[in-house]
């Protein structure tokens, strides 16, 4: 392969057109040949051959790229494989999921923190969405460029470079954040008070779930004895473990865009008539939310619930970007697959994260069964 | 009285809707600004809302630095080639999933259908020993090379819908006239899909062009860096002073394509989204 990388890249797409063009042919002509021993029509040889033709390059990336890796994953996590390995690798059982699940504390805490995220974090961004989509939906001019504005995060929150101005703006001393903050709650000391009982509360939540990470509550005991935050405190969003999750969350809320339009579609569906009867009947609009909207919403809620769940595992950029080598506070911070990748890749250890890979994926298809299981009983499709 | 409070309530709409987005844009201004300043406005401990003299040193320097400008083409590089390679390979499979008939096709889409249950992450670690053996560690091609493969099943899926509504009686003329199925799918389905196309070319644009955990994982020297990549390492944890004017110009010309592409096919996008659920 030639040193230049570009050229390397250049001739290997060709290659791999090439290659592609190759066994597609190859595969729709087997298949022709199947359908022909078999006395299919002419037409019927025509269409299977241009059918495996035609597919044929999800059919051999699937093999490639998804099927043997996934196989060979699930060989790999039973093993204590390294990619250093020029031996085969030894054969351990269980061992890597038993010491995953029962001794490993950094996995622990991916499982902590993801229940942060799941209990405070989602209800936040799910509500912030539909109270979006509701004003979105009230029809009126240029709705599309406030729609613009909601989903622009979206498109470029994932951005590592977009995620620093995050970063700027969360300093703790000097962040436009704590600035305004800052200058808020000195103006008006009704607002100070509020914003410290909010400190507080916030940093109990915080401790009691770093406690369960830790096994012990020293750090709640600590807080609490602390008592109400002195009147200069201000967050101490990426500093300290106990605000860590914080600025996640945020990043949460502000990329809800998608969840917004998802509902703007679930608000699109429902009968106009339905609404303007119940407003003839002297429902009033907040009746009318709670008794009409919110129910034949359901089921968009509970897709942008099961969706937001699996995504809060997967959480990757955010932390990579705010914390990445920062010791106390990537433990205190990080989803499912970050560990994933932290633990393959400062060591190297395949099965080990192997192991990790399946453990997540088993809980992801736990989810989706769930989702497939409960949406029939609470959520309401029947009502038009 | 009841227009009285339809006005008042159209107001108070607006003042939500208005404060709702100067929140969501802010980052985006704030982003701007900030690279407009210097060092010490940067991380001076008043506000600095928008600098009292503007400075463009931050972007003199990066459009000056070469790593960035290679950085900058490397990022236009790998996404142009792999979105021209995706695109036709899922525009193909969709053509065979929508509009030929052959044996195999419904188990086929089915097993397509559940690979989107896997998460993408659960691969990572037997792809990386996968590329680590055929020695493309260290290029470009593991970023590039796999969407080649028809990658991306939701794509696939989006593409497929939209040739389905498409009349049978099209290509079943065609075929009468002599044509071909590669001709058909050429010459007649893919100009009627352009819209829809054009859907996917910008997600995949966005994934790509965002994309850190595989240029993270595979391009491991500074010359191969794509802009995610090389932008976050120019924020480091052990500087006492962090260059952020540099790092938010950088910020800035890594969000303007994103933001022009954002803004021709912001229609094509939003219905997307909600035909796929997928994110950006």
């Amino acid at each position: 392969m030639p040193d230049n990388p570009y050229i390397n890249l250049l001739v290997t797409a060709a290659l791999t057109v090439l290659f592609i063009i190759g066994t597609s042919y190859g595969l729709g002509a087997l298949a022709r040949a199947i359908v022909r021993a078999r006395g299919g029509t002419p037409k019927h040889q025509q269409n299977t051959f241009a059918g495996y033709f035609f597919a044929a390059p999800w059919i051999i990336g699937f093999l490639i790229f998804v099927a043997v890796p996934l196989g060979l994953s699930l060989y790999w996590s039973f093993t204590d494989y390294r990619v250093t390995f020029t031996h085969a690798p030894n054969w351990v059982g269980l061992e890597n999921y038993i010491h995953l699940i029962t001794k490993d504390s950094g996995f622990r805490a991916s499982i902590v923190n993801t229940l942060y995220y799941t209990i405070i974090g989602l209800p936040l961004q799910m509500g912030v969405a539909l109270l979006l989509a509701v004003l979105l939906n009230q029809k009126m001019k240029g709705e599309r460029v406030f729609r613009m504005a909601f989903y622009l995060p979206v498109v470029l929150g994932f951005n590592a470079a977009v995620l620093l101005v995050w970063r700027l703006m969360l300093n703790t001393g000097t962040g436009i954040i704590n600035q305004i903050i800052r200058s808020i709650s000195t103006s008006v000391p009704a607002i100070g008070y509020v914003v410290r009982a909010e400190i507080y509360v916030h940093e109990v939540i915080n401790a009691f779930f770093l406690g369960i990470t830790n096994g012990n509550f020293n750090l709640l005991h600590k807080v609490i004895e602390t008592g109400f935050p002195a009147a200069n405190r201000v967050p101490l969003w990426v500093q300290s473990p106990l605000w860590s999750k914080m600025p996640i969350v945020l990043l949460m809320v502000w990329g809800c865009g998608t969840m917004m339009l998802i509902f703007l579609a679930g608000l699109n569906n429902i009968p106009r008539e339905l609404q303007e009867a119940a407003e003839v009947d002297g429902a009033s609009s907040w009746q009318r939310f709670w008794k009409i909207s919110f129910p034949l919403l359901s089921p968009y809620i509970f897709y942008n619930l099961i969706v937001g769940l699996i995504s809060t595992l997967q959480i990757f950029e955010p932390i990579y970007v705010l914390y990445r080598d920062n010791q106390p506070l990537v433990p205190s911070a990080i989803s499912m697959v970050y560990y994933l990748w932290q633990k393959t890749f400062s060591h190297f250890e395949i099965g080990y994260g192997s192991a990790i890979s399946w453990v997540i994926m088993i809980i992801i298809l736990i989810i989706t069964l769930i989702q497939f299981r409960l949406q029939n009983r609470w959520v309401t499709y029947d009502i038009y | 009285m009841k227009r009285n409070w339809q006005i008042v309530k159209s107001i108070v709409l607006y003042i939500l809707l208005t404060a709702a987005t100067i929140m969501m844009c802010f980052p985006l201004f704030w982003m701007i600004s900030s690279s407009l300043k210097t060092i010490s406005e940067t991380n001076s401990p008043g506000i600095v809302w928008i600098p009292a003299q503007p400075s463009l040193q931050a972007y003199l320097d990066l459009l000056q630095n070469p790593t960035f400008l290679r950085v900058y083409f490397n990022s236009v590089f790998t996404t142009t080639l792999a979105i021209v390679g995706t695109l036709i390979s899922i525009a193909a499979v969709a053509y065979a999933f929508s509009r030929v008939e052959w044996p195999g096709r419904d188990i086929v889409f089915f097993v397509m259908l559940s690979t989107m249950m896997i998460p993408p992450q659960a691969l990572i670690v037997p792809q990386y020993v996968l590329f680590n053996k055929i020695n493309w560690v260290g290029t470009f091609n593991p970023i590039v090379i796999p969407g080649y493969f028809a990658g991306g099943a939701s794509m696939v899926f989006l593409l497929r819908q939209s040739m389905s509504q498409i009349p049978k009686e099209l290509d079943e003329s065609a075929f009468v006239d002599g044509a071909s199925h590669f001709q058909i799918w050429w010459n007649i389905i893919l100009p009627l899909v352009r819209a829809p196309l054009a859907t996917v070319s910008t997600f995949l644009f966005v994934g790509l062009w965002n994309n850190l955990l595989g240029p993270l994982m595979y391009l491991q020297s500074v010359g191969l860096y794509t802009l995610p990549v090389y932008t976050s390492t120019l924020y480091n944890i052990n500087q006492t002073v962090q260059p952020w004017p540099t790092i938010m110009a950088a910020a800035v010309l890594t969000t303007v394509p994103l933001i022009i592409v954002f803004f021709f096919a912001q229609r094509y996008i939003l219905e997307g989204v909600v035909v796929t659920g997928m994110k950006g």
